[in-house]
């Protein structure tokens, strides 16, 4: 393109940028004020009091067998609750600032209520919460909490160290297998506290992990599967956003199965032993319920909220009908020593893979110690990058 | 364990051979077409979505190979009719594929196919090692067997391999002998599009059963970036494409042996093997690139 | 070859031809159209369009937070495209954008926290600038180690080092550059107040933009008016002439992807200090390639890919609104961005003729 083009292009851009800025020149004054504002003036109202409208973030889609379609659940129930409020969501938002732009938008559409409902959502929220104090945020898998801002999430280690039970009994090789995504610490203690459940039964068991560096890829989740399979492991479980390929690649290769996140029974007539899931719709509900009253702050939900097993918040889903009515009953057993409080997955000893003792003879971590692992248990194959 | 490792270089690697095969032919043509991982993903919808509809893997390979030539032909048409830059227009494809896919693929994700399954040959199957690893895969699988070696035949020794070759490699000649070398070009660009796209399918309807948004995940960019490894020839793209299917499951496997190496550095190998089977190849020679696509390497052909 | 060369640049320095306004008729037309199909498509998904591009325009220019927001995405996809444009005046074609950021925010990162923490603002920041520079270079020079060295063209080797890139990064934010107190959560420490970029109040925006701007000002100067932008262009027309002329070309190729890498990296720098504060496994994603496409939007030139890294930022920002108010997947304004795209690049060389 010539110069002269060029430079007629541009001052026509030129000409429409000044014209529509000139445009909205009124607009302009009252935007900052509302920003500054929210800090000062409205502090009074409580967050998220008379909310018209609630927002969602998803970090993946919503109908992934997995995560976010646990969580999408968890939002259809909100839907349900309260018909007369705007549900805003949003699929696929990437863990970066990216995901503040997206909560500024659902709150300019009147959202005073919102879940960021992955781990990677934390610190943009915390930003735009420092921004908004009338917007109350609930927020999924995190350990930081703000004035108007509380996490919320579930002891799924406690159903899963029952499914590593179920597994334990259920292999014939001992050879399990954990198809991770990276090494975070909710991933370490789910496949810690399966191989202490499997080993519970079965002292030989061993749980091979494989990293995919990816939540949701499919083609490496076939690939890892089919690995694990070839090198003899018979029960595959996972910790992936999407979890379908994992579930039917074991199916069809006639391996048995450990669901996580949602129930998918219905992809492995065969081969399903359990699996780990959540139920957070009643949450979601007492959680909106409860910021739309005003009583957000000193409400169990402004700091840092875990759903235990015995709060029903997670769960384990009903065997599969090739597991034996004795290994059910086992797990149930078990099952209601968790919620009893009898039994405890974590009591020391725990030694890690090198030997070294983790939690000693006697200790019982706290939740907080838990949900910081950074460590693999002895019995688990596999490398963390250190 | 060596046996594995070949199963699954064979398992991983046939979605990446299928779209190298078509990249190959578009290249040899003087087109090189970034866009094959839109096409794959289009391919990988398409040939998923008839498979839900219909239950029938067959028509889904065709309705994948369909999608992957449709928008193979906006490359065809921009590049060729309208003279757009190749490696623009195909970066483009890429980013069209995957807005496109994931908008129309949202309810595809959790719905269920049979598809294609592994159907060991019989006799062959039995035979030690080598049936484990060559004869006990889906039919797409074995496709690819036939395909690499048809595409070689067709290639160098028929007159349209000749006439394509020609194409990539000496318009002038074309011209001389009354043939019109655009439409060549559009052939082969639509042609590598549907081989993409197949490869696509063979992810998502035979491999995972799974349609997932952008699950491609740059398979489709190894393709190209195979084809120059192998200096356009068909039975070396293969090779490459093993070779890339090998290292990601040989990632897995040592992943299993508790060796004391981060998986990050694991991931990066297959990226990085690429590279370095790239740079060992091309540095020996380069006498074999398609004069067509020298031009567009160098930038002096379209702007 | 040669002789095609010789006319591309002919013809790029051909003055307009005779009519002077039907080809600005017909741009207006063309610019349009990308939109009008995008509108159709919307409409058969009970999305009015016109609402659509209504809000499009209002929260871009409606308020100071929503322009902010654009200008925040345009910065790194100004740089990422000089990244591209740069390489592509001298005949190269840079994908690797995207990567060069990512080493970019890693190397800022890291001396962010472990070297310049203490550092008054005035050091501090210039320093960190140079530091992602710094890796956006070195990750661009192992592209062009491999052109100068092994033959190996740079589109395919920088394309496939992106995906080298983001496992890089992951392995330094699940190892090394761990924050400690981020209970083994993959991302790094958060860098010192001091180091964090200036930012306009209200918004989000910082003072990232005047720096993108400057640097296409720098780009700009030196490919018009000196002697070195003189050499660059002769290099991207015509190899041989350059060759002939006896420039060295290697190292004038292995200066510019350097150069361009820099300016990568300078993205990364400006979206660590900026707006992320720590790195995280999917800093900067897609830009990239958002820059790569800008700048052919662009054609190659700096100042008018300020405006086309606009236009890109506002369509990625308009997605959001879009899913928001309308429950399509964001991901459909892929499908505009490429439908623009395809119209720029379908009628660019007729543009030129």
């Amino acid at each position: 393109m010539s110069m002269k083009t060029s430079s007629k292009l541009f001052g026509l851009v030129l000409a429409l940028v000044m014209l529509i800025t000139g445009c909205s020149q009124p607009g302009v004054t009252p935007a900052p004020a509302s920003g500054a504002n929210a800090e000062g003036g409205e502090a009074s109202a409580a967050p998220g009091t008379d909310s018209p409208a609630v927002g969602f973030i998803f970090v993946g889609a919503r109908d992934d067998f997995g995560y976010n379609q646990a969580a999408y659940l968890g939002s259809m129930a909100v839907e349900k609750a309260y018909p007369d409020m705007k549900v805003l969501r949003s699929e696929n938002v990437p863990e970066t600032a990216e995901a503040e732009r997206v909560m500024e938008q659902m709150i300019k559409d009147g959202a005073k209520i919102i879940f960021p409902t992955s781990y990677g959502h934390l610190d943009p929220a915390l930003n735009v919460a420092k921004r908004h104090p009338d917007v109350a945020f609930f927020h999924q898998g995190g350990l930081k909490t703000a004035e108007n801002l509380g996490t919320y999430f579930g002891t799924i280690w406690e159903p899963v160290y029952l499914a590593g039970v179920a597994a334990g009994k259920m292999s014939e090789s001992g050879k399990l297998g954990y198809i991770v995504s990276v090494p975070i610490p909710q991933v370490l203690l789910n496949v810690n506290a399966f191989q202490l459940g499997a080993q519970s039964v079965n002292p030989d068991a061993t749980t091979s992990v494989v990293f995919t560096g990816s939540w949701c890829d499919p083609g490496q989740q076939a690939n890892a599967a089919n690995s694990l399979i070839d090198s003899g492991v018979d029960v595959l479980s996972q910790h992936q956003d999407c979890t379908k390929t994992v579930i039917e690649t074991s199916e069809r290769r006639g391996a048995m199965t450990i669901g996580y996140h949602a129930n998918a029974a219905t992809l492995a007539p065969q081969g399903w032993i359990t699996g780990s899931v959540w139920n957070w719709s009643d949450l979601f509900v007492d959680m909106v319920d409860t910021a739309i009253k005003g009583e957000f702050k000193g409400s169990k939900y402004d700091g840092k909220f875990r759903g235990r097993l015995s709060e029903n918040i997670v769960q384990l889903t009903e065997m599969g009908s090739e597991v034996p009515d004795d290994v059910k009953q086992f797990v149930e057993e078990k099952k209601a020593e968790l919620v009893a409080g009898t039994l405890s997955p974590f009591a020391g000893p725990v030694l890690d893979q090198a030997g070294e003792v983790r939690f000693a003879e006697g200790e019982e971590p706290t939740l907080d110690e838990l949900e910081a692992a950074d460590f693999l248990v002895q019995g688990v194959i596999g490398n963390i990058p250190k | 364990m060596i046996t594995d490792i070949l199963t699954g270089a064979i398992r991983s690697g046939t979605s990446v051979m299928y779209a190298s095969q078509g990249e190959l032919i578009s290249e040899r043509a003087g087109v090189i077409n970034l866009g094959t991982e839109g096409s794959m993903l289009c391919g990988a919808l398409g040939g998923f979505a008839v498979t839900v509809w219909t239950g029938n893997p067959w028509l889904g390979t065709l309705a994948g190979g369909l999608c992957g030539l449709l928008i193979s032909m906006i490359h065809a048409f921009l590049v060729l009719t309208c003279g757009a830059n190749q490696l623009a227009t195909g970066l483009t494809i890429m980013f069209f594929g995957m807005g496109i896919t994931s908008f129309f693929g949202r309810g595809f994700v959790s719905e269920q196919i049979v598809g294609f399954n592994p159907v060991p040959i019989p006799l062959l199957s039995e035979i030690p090692f080598l049936g484990k690893v060559l004869f006990n895969h889906d039919p797409l699988t074995y496709l690819s067997f036939i395909l690499v070696p048809l595409l070689w035949y067709l290639l160098f020794r028929t007159r349209l391999g000749v006439i394509l070759r020609a194409t990539g490699e000496r318009e002038d000649v074309l011209f001389a002998s009354g043939i019109n070398p655009q439409l060549i070009r559009y052939a082969a660009v639509l042609a590598g599009g549907f081989l993409a796209g197949v490869g696509g399918v063979q992810l998502s309807v035979a491999f995972t059963h799974s349609w997932v948004e952008n699950m491609v995940q740059g398979r489709g960019v190894v393709a190209v970036a195979l084809v120059i490894f192998a200096s356009w020839l068909p039975f070396r793209a293969m090779l490459g494409a093993y070779l890339f299917g090998a290292a990601q499951a040989l990632q897995l496997t040592v992943q299993q042996t508790g060796l004391g190496i981060s998986p990050f550095f694991l991931f990066m190998v297959p990226y990085i093997l690429t590279l370095a089977a790239l740079y060992i190849v091309e540095r020996k020679k380069r006498s074999q690139t398609p004069e067509a696509l020298r031009k567009v390497f160098t930038g002096t052909s379209a702007g | 070859m040669k002789q095609q060369a010789a006319a591309a640049s002919t013809l790029a320095t051909r003055p307009l031809g005779r009519n002077r306004w039907k080809p600005l008729g017909i741009q207006a037309g063309l610019i349009a159209a990308p939109f009008l199909l995008f509108g159709l498509f919307l409409m058969f998904y009970d999305v009015n369009p016109i609402s659509l591009y209504g809000s499009m325009i209002s929260s871009t220019f409606g308020d100071l937070y929503g322009f902010g927001e654009v200008l925040i995405k345009a910065t790194p996809i100004i740089l990422t495209g000089l990244a591209a444009a740069l390489p592509a005046r001298a005949g190269m074609i840079n994908v690797g954008g995207e990567g060069q950021l990512a080493i970019g925010a890693l190397f800022a990162t890291w001396f962010a926290v472990f070297y310049l923490h203490s550092m008054p603002f005035w050091l501090g920041i210039p320093l960190m600038l140079i530091a992602g520079a710094l890796g956006g270079a070195t990750w661009a020079g192992i592209t062009a180690f491999l052109k100068v060295r092994g033959n190996l063209n740079e589109t395919i080797s920088s394309l496939l080092l992106n995906y080298v890139a983001v496992f890089t990064v992951g392995f330094f934010v699940h190892g090394l550059l761990k924050d400690p107190e981020s209970f083994n959560w993959p991302f790094s420490p958060e860098i010192a107040a001091t180091l964090r970029l200036p930012i306009v109040n209200g918004t989000r925006l910082h003072v990232g933009i005047v720096i993108a701007l400057a640097l296409v000002a720098v780009v700009w100067y030196v490919l018009k008016y000196t002697r070195l932008g003189f050499r660059i262009r002769v290099l991207g027309s015509n190899n041989l002439a350059a060759e002939r002329a006896g420039f060295k070309v290697s190292w004038m190729q292995v200066g510019v992807l350097l150069a361009a890498g820099a300016l990568a990296g300078v993205a990364g720098m400006i979206e660590i200090a900026g707006i992320e504060g720590r790195l995280r496994p999917a800093t900067g994603a897609n830009y990239g390639y958002l820059g790569f496409l800008a700048a052919w939007m662009a054609w190659n030139s700096p100042i008018r890919l300020v405006f086309t890294a606009f236009i890109l930022g506002m369509i990625t920002v308009a997605g959001n609104s879009l899913e928001i108010s309308s429950g399509l997947p964001s991901s459909s304004v892929h499908i505009l961005m490429g439908l623009v795209l395809f119209f720029l690049l379908g009628i660019g060389r007729r543009f030129s003729r």
